[in-house]
């Protein structure tokens, strides 16, 4: 779901823009307070990992494919939502610049769909979930779907007020399909998160509940 | 288990192995979102098939166009998929010395308040 440039307007990109700073700002606050020795090396994998998944379409049926975002799994692995803001801005920056993948005045509305609704959607509905279900792999693949079909609503809604899509055909059209590429979203991610706790269960956040006796 | 040295090599390296398969086996199918564009612009059924020539940029309103060093993961026709891994490794290493990088400066920053 990266934008193209031709899809909204500079002044409506411009606030997208000024949205994402203000979220960007508050990651570099948490970078600066979470940052470690163990940290960094899980941090740059994750975003080596979504850079490289995100090139992986897989196809979805309805002429479609679609690819792990990977907010959900940042934001779930490093236990908080601003780990997503941190990670897919940086990835985006570099799909922006150097393939001209996502355009460059809508960045910030790819930050604010994938890095920010995805990482808060991803988080706390993982949270959430977590209480009731009690299994990490089963919730954080529901908070992934749901972390994939919200931005995609997210960004329907921002191609109406472009006027770009119509509101009901671009909700419905962008609905359906990332309702199935959210299953990707889901699997992937809950099958990292299995793979990181049998790897390094002390770098997985506590709250996911696998860290080593 | 494994130390943060092996784990980073070790991830890098899986990450490598993904993105180059996926120059082979990744779906040319358009995204959700370029396949709404098509199908509110009428080139495309909802749930039909996605036509070989369809273009969804083509009911952008934005004047703004960049031009990017390796377009859509390419170096370009003649390189053909050797082009394509060229550009997944540059893209994967670069977000690798990127992400660290800016994790290096932003701890930098916060030893020097102290």
């Amino acid at each position: 779901m990266h934008i193209p440039d031709a899809f909204i307007p500079l002044p409506q990109a411009a606030v997208y823009w000024i949205i994402a700073l203000v979220f960007l700002g508050l990651a570099v606050r948490w970078a600066r307070s979470e940052l470690n020795e163990d940290k960094i090396p899980l941090i740059a994998v994750l975003a080596a990992g979504i850079f490289a998944l995100q090139s992986f379409n897989l196809p979805v049926s309805m002429g479609t494919s679609g690819h792990l975002v990977g907010g959900a799994l940042a934001a779930i692995v490093l236990g908080s939502p601003f780990a997503a803001v941190f990670i897919l801005t940086l990835v985006l920056i570099i799909q922006g610049f150097i393939f001209g993948d996502g355009g460059i005045t809508v960045m910030g509305a790819n930050i604010l769909n994938m890095g920010v609704i995805g990482g808060f959607v991803g988080y706390y509905s993982f949270q959430g979930l977590l209480k009731v279900v009690k299994n990490p792999y089963i919730s954080s693949a529901f908070a992934a779907w749901l972390a994939c079909l919200i931005p995609a609503l997210a960004c329907a809604i921002e191609m109406a007020i472009a006027g770009t899509f119509p509101l009901v055909p671009g909700l419905v059209a962008m609905g359906i399909y990332h309702a199935i590429i959210g299953v990707i979203e889901g699997i992937v991610t809950a099958v990292i998160i299995y793979v990181l706790a049998m790897a390094r269960p002390d770098l997985v956040d506590t709250s996911v509940g696998v860290t080593s006796a | 288990m494994i130390d943060n040295k092996t784990f980073l090599i070790g991830g890098v390296l899986l990450a490598l192995v993904i993105g180059i398969v996926a120059v082979f086996l990744a779906s040319g199918d358009p995204d959700g979102l370029e396949s709404t564009a098509l199908v509110v612009s009428g080139q495309k059924d909802l749930t039909g098939l996605s036509p070989e020539d369809g273009d969804p940029e083509v009911i952008g309103t934005g004047s703004f166009a960049y031009e990017s060093p390796m377009p859509d993961y390419s170096l370009g026709e003649e390189l053909g998929s050797t082009g394509n891994m060229i550009a997944i490794v540059v893209g994967t290493l670069l977000t690798l010395l990127v992400v660290l990088g800016a994790s290096y400066i932003i701890r930098m920053s916060k030893q020097g308040q102290y």
